[in-house]
């Protein structure tokens, strides 16, 4: 269209400029579709996950009974409607979920029985609460559904406070007197006794926890009997009202926050990996932080401005669009092999040859992801820098003030914002990234958390989990991708949410600080 | 902003003074230091990738450790030959049947030990073959004897037996194959005879008991045996290849391996793994054969080594556990061959001819002659790479034609690793391709429409909204397209094809539309708000198209699109493929290219769109002619840095692909990327082998690339706006 004749302009009118405009226009509406859908499925899938939606008993054409909830349906390229069920009972079927031809279901209803419960083990379980042992009942008469539930209700109150207790107990008494006796070679009798003690007391509790347990009957009726202390939760949703739902829906959004994953990561919460995320990127911009604020200030302020420098300026602003594995061979190869082989060597010899510091860890991740994210933080310094006009250093040098204490009390105040939109863009960058995490340490699966109460208490050396590779080994290499699924939504809606909010603050910033220099300029 | 006025109210001492200089002078010495430290550490980026895949080029080189370990041998000693025990030791014997160790290291020889001598028989030894499984003794009376090797190397003398390979004539060469539970022996006389001993069995005692000898009916000059009991004999310049799996030999093929007339084969040897046959001639040549197992021709010839030695090759020496091969030619020449990159290295050998030799360890040749005992350092570690063999087409064991693969882990021992990375330099830029030809068009489409009829108030809005679509992860854009994408486009191949044609088709209906609508209405739904009021339609189109996905299958395709793709194209479809990395990819690089291109386009000086709309030109015009052309290094620039953005992008590839090193270009197959190959192997691949070496070659090219192009790109981005400046704009 690179000739479009004056007749045809004529003709058109004074907008006619033929199709090209739209098409330029599609070009932003789908690209704000496609951001939209993206967040939306995230939205919906990640927080409908938690929803306690209504379970359905199915009855198919060949007499089968199946209980689940309903989760998709899709039509198959052959022109057949399937429906994918999670059924749960994984202990019993073998599997969490089920793909069910729509054209084979004879009845769908939603009795309120119904349970669902959560296990430690095994996942979820969908079906029929006949009993609770020992007996609630006075002899003779069975109690009813109702009163089995509510029986079971006031049982799971009893066992989640005695499991508290438990905790509590082993928390705060027994394992201070275990380390105790541990620490000492002939600990005092009375130490001794009050560990005996505190054993017996955990002894008692578990005891009072273990006795009980449920019959339960699935959809098909088959019969198995769970002790209660495997429960973690239980619901009716058929039976309860919106408000209800919301309740244990906010119930187990924490859950998820709070807890740490189950069954091979398909269950539970991802706290662990929360916490690996925000403690390995608060170390990264303890490092990040002062060295890419010191390299700025050198390029720009110290540094003499020849064509040296501006070869270094864009050699840096290029190494922000180098790719993360890069970084992450750079971490394996120097941080982990080189200096962490040394360390091994020189400090940690006697555990040799299983290695200390010569392997993946907490603190190796967060060197790299601070050596990925100092282009960055240098860019948005210097940015910072190149907006304060020249007339506030030299009204602060004609006052007599030496270099570094202009730096300090005029230049470096004027630039916090642009520093902080650094480093936030820093850490947002560094939140979402996972290639080179996957190098240098992140793991599927870390009992135990890098921070705790043990000397010396932040352990650099550990393993660590984190929300983006959380996402990867959930939906990439487990077994049973479609049970993990919703939880993969979920990771991911928190991964973005966290992630866009910290943009977001960084847009924020840099508009203000836009404005602030907009006036100063004046 | 603190007022910067603090030095009114200090009185100006003299040691004041000089404390503020000095510290002055600190902050400006502790702010050089960080900041050079700080840019030389990010830099050393790719001084360190350098350093460490240097070592893959360094030439293979066999030297001298410092003096001959281990004395010179008395001269009472006559040996008939010595074999490897263990890394540091090996065992010599003598034709009565003695035997001691020997350490490489120096130490003095171990005591003389005996071999029994009912084991023996008043027959004198003439010499002695070992592999990993057994040692094996000639006798002069023509019977062997076999010595198992224990789980340490160790001979097990107890478990000694002999058995009678000849009658009346020794054995002159003997070739030993298989491991503990399946073994061949196969020797030559002095006139040419060849006769097999097969042994196997499920125990101990089955094993020895199932011994079998068997003659082959053809006259050899050399033979080798290979892994699984094929047998190559050599004779003049032919190969003649026998099974030994059966109860007889059996033939199965014969062929002429030399061409001209004085040319024979004068050595003869399989490499480690037992699949890759060496063959040297009386002209110095080596040549390579492959086994082939699909029942025609039993060998497959490689190019010869275009260097050859100089002189008839008369012995071939394989080191263990690598591809490669030390060959000695008829005059002291010591030549190292790779079975894929050729000689490595050449030079003299310790003497003539040794009475053994052998390699222990990784690395330790040694040479045994009448002077005594020599040990020389191979260094060959990455003797399997060169430039030539990570890109062109290699002939790798189990192909019958020289192929482009990358396959780090092959299955068994001594299996051949295919460094390649022709298929991953492939596999990126085919995903970067996809992805640009998905995300260059809407990018630049929209960085148009939001430069030139966006109104700022509604820029100021879209612009961090599209900005903060770069902030997404790739690890989420990939769990999206990989697990949610692509299965939907699997079930729904037609519909989704369609949205290529349907969305712009739409665009241009909502054009011809608007263009009839009163100016009321037109009014209300201006062009410069349409990239807001286009969402719903366009989400209406794609849920038609995906909608009517069956139907269109149905009448176009026959109800199976990727049935018909594969009998009418000829290609196959796999869910997870490079038009799913193109879209996902591409979503991720949308907004980088966008950005860029924008500012180009909002950089360029008015005062050119105000003359050219003076003049008469409608918008479009005015950017097509005057916009555009001010532009466009910007917009390339905006391109090349979206380019280097795809090129690295690791999660997306990783997980929207099988992750199959394929070299097709077809759309709907999958590929592997070098970021992707990285992100799997490096973690697995052992510190300093040549597998984490050419990984971090593959990372130095994946650099150098995006480095270059970045660079180009930022130097193109630079001079732009100093063009705009000269011209007077804004910027």
């Amino acid at each position: 269209m690179n000739a479009p004749g004056t007749s045809r302009v004529a003709r058109t009118g004074r907008r006619g400029e033929g199709g090209w405009p739209w098409l330029a226009a599609g070009g932003v509406a789908l690209s704000l579709l496609m951001v939209t859908a993206l967040l939306v499925l995230l939205a919906s899938r990640g927080l409908g996950h938690f929803w306690p939606a209504a379970l359905e008993r199915v009855t198919l054409s060949d007499g089968e009974v199946i209980a689940g909830q309903l989760i998709r349906r899709i039509e198959t390229r052959d022109g057949r409607h399937e429906w994918l069920y999670a059924t749960a009972n994984r202990d019993l079927d073998g599997r969490a979920w089920r793909w069910v031809d729509a054209g084979r279901i004879v009845d769908r209803d939603t009795p309120e029985e119904l349970v669902r419960l959560e296990r430690r083990r095994w996942g979820p379980f969908i079906g029929y609460l006949r009993a609770v042992e020992p007996s609630i009942a006075d002899a003779g008469m069975s109690p009813s559904s109702a009163a089995r539930w509510q029986a079971l209700q006031d049982r799971l109150a009893r066992t989640r406070a005695l499991r508290e207790r438990l905790s509590a107990l082993r928390a705060s008494t027994l394992e201070p007197l275990a380390d105790e006796i541990a620490a000492t070679d002939n600990p005092s009798p009375a130490t001794l006794a009050a560990f005996a003690k505190a054993r017996q007391r955990l002894v008692e509790l578990q005891q009072a926890l273990d006795g009980e347990s449920l019959t339960l009957e699935s959809a098909d009726g088959r019969r198995l009997t769970l002790p209660l202390e495997e429960v973690l939760d239980a619901w009716r949703p058929n039976a309860m009202d919106p408000l209800a739902k919301l309740g244990a829906w906010g119930q187990r959004v924490w859950a998820f926050l709070s807890e740490g994953p189950r069954a091979a990561n398909t269950g539970g919460g991802v706290w662990p990996a929360i916490f690996g995320t925000v403690l390995m990127v608060m170390l990264m911009s303890l490092v990040v932080t002062p060295f890419g604020v010191l390299a700025a200030v050198y390029l720009h302020e110290i540094a003499y401005q020849g064509r040296l420098t501006r070869l270094v300026r864009i050699a840096v602003r290029n190494l922000a669009g180098v790719p993360s594995i890069v970084y992450g061979v750079f971490g394996l190869g120097v941080f982990v092999y080189g200096i962490g082989g040394q360390l091994d060597q020189w400090l940690f010899s006697e555990r040799l040859p299983s290695p200390t510091f010569g392997t993946g860890g907490l603190l190796w991740a967060s060197l790299t992801l601070a050596l990925l994210t100092l282009p960055v933080v240098i860019v948005a310094t210097e940015e910072g820098l190149a907006r304060i006009p020249d007339h506030q250093r030299e009204g602060a040098l004609a006052l007599g003030a030496t270099r570094y204490e202009t730096l300090r009390r005029v230049v470096l105040p004027m630039t916090l914002p642009a520093m902080l939109t650094g480093v936030i863009l820093a850490v947002a960058r560094a939140a979402g990234e996972v290639a080179p995490l996957m190098l240098v340490g992140v793991v599927k699966l870390a009992p135990q958390l890098a921070l705790d109460g043990q000397f010396p208490f932040l352990h650099l050396d550990g393993k660590f989990m984190h929300l983006g590779y959380h996402i990867y080994s959930l939906g990439f290499q487990g077994d049973d991708v479609e049970s993990a699924l919703p939880l993969v939504y979920a990771t991911a809606l928190l991964l973005v949410a966290v992630i866009v909010v910290l943009n977001l603050t960084a847009i924020f910033l840099r508009h203000h600080l836009r404005a602030r220099h907009r006036a100063l300029h004046r | 902003m603190g007022p910067p006025c603090c030095m009114l109210d200090i009185a100006p001492s003299a040691s004041r003074r000089r404390r503020r200089q000095l510290r002055d002078r600190l902050a400006s010495l502790v702010i050089r230091a960080a900041g050079t430290g700080v840019i030389a550490a990010v830099l050393a980026i790719g001084v360190f990738l350098v350093v460490e895949v240097l070592p893959l080029f360094a030439p293979a080189r066999i030297d001298s450790p410092g003096p001959a370990a281990g004395p010179a041998m008395a001269a009472s000693e006559t040996i008939v030959g010595g074999v490897t025990l263990d890394a540091d030791t090996l065992l010599t014997l003598t034709p009565d049947g003695r035997y001691r160790t020997r350490s490489l290291d120096g130490a003095p020889p171990g005591d003389w030990d005996r071999l029994p001598s009912a084991l023996l028989a008043g027959q004198r030894v003439t010499g002695v073959v070992a592999n990993d499984a057994a040692l094996v003794l000639a006798l002069a009376g023509g019977d062997v004897i076999r010595i198992p090797r224990g789980t340490d190397g160790g001979p097990e003398g107890a478990r000694a037996r002999r058995y009678a390979l000849f009658a009346e004539t020794r054995p002159a060469e003997l070739a030993l194959a298989g491991d503990s539970r399946r073994w061949w022996l196969a020797g030559r006389s002095e006139e040419g005879r060849v006769a097999v001993l097969r042994g196997g069995g499920q125990d101990d005692a089955s094993r020895e008991a199932a011994v079998r000898r068997f003659t082959v009916p053809q006259e050899a000059e050399h033979l080798a045996l290979d892994g699984d009991g094929r047998l190559v004999l050599a004779s003049g310049p032919r190969l003649a290849v026998w099974t030994l799996d059966g109860d007889r030999a059996q033939a199965l093929g014969d062929i002429r391996a030399l061409d001209g007339p004085d040319r024979r084969i004068t050595a003869l040897s399989y490499l480690a793994g037992g699949e890759t046959l060496l063959v040297g001639d009386n002209r110095g040549q080596l040549r390579r054969w492959l086994d082939r197992h699909d029942g025609r021709a039993p060998l497959i010839a490689a190019p010869s080594d275009p260097a050859p030695l100089g002189e008839a090759i008369s012995r071939l020496l394989p080191l263990p556990g690598k591809h490669a091969a030390l060959a000695l030619d008829a005059h002291g020449g010591l030549g190292l061959y790779q079975a894929l990159s050729g000689r490595r290295w050449q030079g003299r050998a310790p003497s003539g001819e040794p009475l053994a030799w052998g390699v222990a360890g990784e690395e330790r040749l040694w040479w045994l002659d009448e002077k005594g005992l020599q040990v020389r350092t191979v260094r060959a570690e990455h003797a399997a790479v060169t430039w030539r063999t990570l890109w062109q087409a290699q002939l790798y064991e189990g192909h019958t034609q020289p192929v482009q693969r990358w396959q780090a882990e092959v299955g068994g021992a001594g299996g051949e690793s295919r460094f390649n990375l022709t298929p991953l330099a492939w596999g990126t830029l085919k995903a970067a391709g996809w992805a640009l030809l998905f995300a260059v068009p809407l990018a630049l489409a929209a960085a148009v429409h939001t430069a030139v009829y966006m109104p700022a108030r509604l820029r100021n809005r879209v612009r961090p909204a599209l900005e903060l679509m770069e902030a997404l992860p790739g690890v989420v854009i990939g769990f999206v397209a990989g697990l949610v994408i692509a299965p939907y486009v699997d079930r729904h191949l037609a519909g989704t094809l369609a949205l290529a044609l349907v969305v712009p088709l739409g665009l241009l209906l909502v054009g011809a539309l608007w263009a009839r609508l009163p100016a009321r209405l037109q009014h209300r739904l201006p062009l410069g708000w349409a990239g807001l009021w286009l969402v719903p339609w366009l989400a209406l189109l794609c849920a038609a198209s995906l909608t009517l996905s069956p139907w269109l299958e149905a009448t176009l395709f026959g109800g199976d699109l990727q049935g018909w793709l594969a009998s009418e194209l000829g290609l196959t479809y796999v869910t997870r493929n490079a038009m799913i990395v193109g879209v996902a990819m591409g979503f991720a690089v949308i907004p980088t290219i966008y950005a860029l291109a924008e500012d180009a386009l909002s950089g360029v000086p008015r005062a050119l769109d105000e003359g050219a709309r003076a003049l008469g030109a409608t918008r479009w015009q005015a950017l097509w002619r005057v916009w555009l052309p001010a532009a466009s290094p910007g917009l390339l620039s905006a391109v090349m840095i979206g380019a280097g953005r795809a090129v690295g992008e690791t999660m997306i590839v990783l997980m929207a692909t099988g992750n199959t090193a394929l070299m097709s270009v077809s759309p709907f197959e999958g590929l592997r990327s070098i970021a992707a190959n990285i992100a799997i192997e490096l973690p697995e691949a052992a510190f300093g082998g040549t597998h984490y070496r050419v990984l971090l070659l593959s990372a130095l090219v994946l650099f150098a690339f995006t480095f270059a192009v970045n660079t180009l790109a930022e130097v193109v981005r630079q001079r732009l706006q100093r063009r705009y400046r000269r011209l007077g704009g804004s910027r």
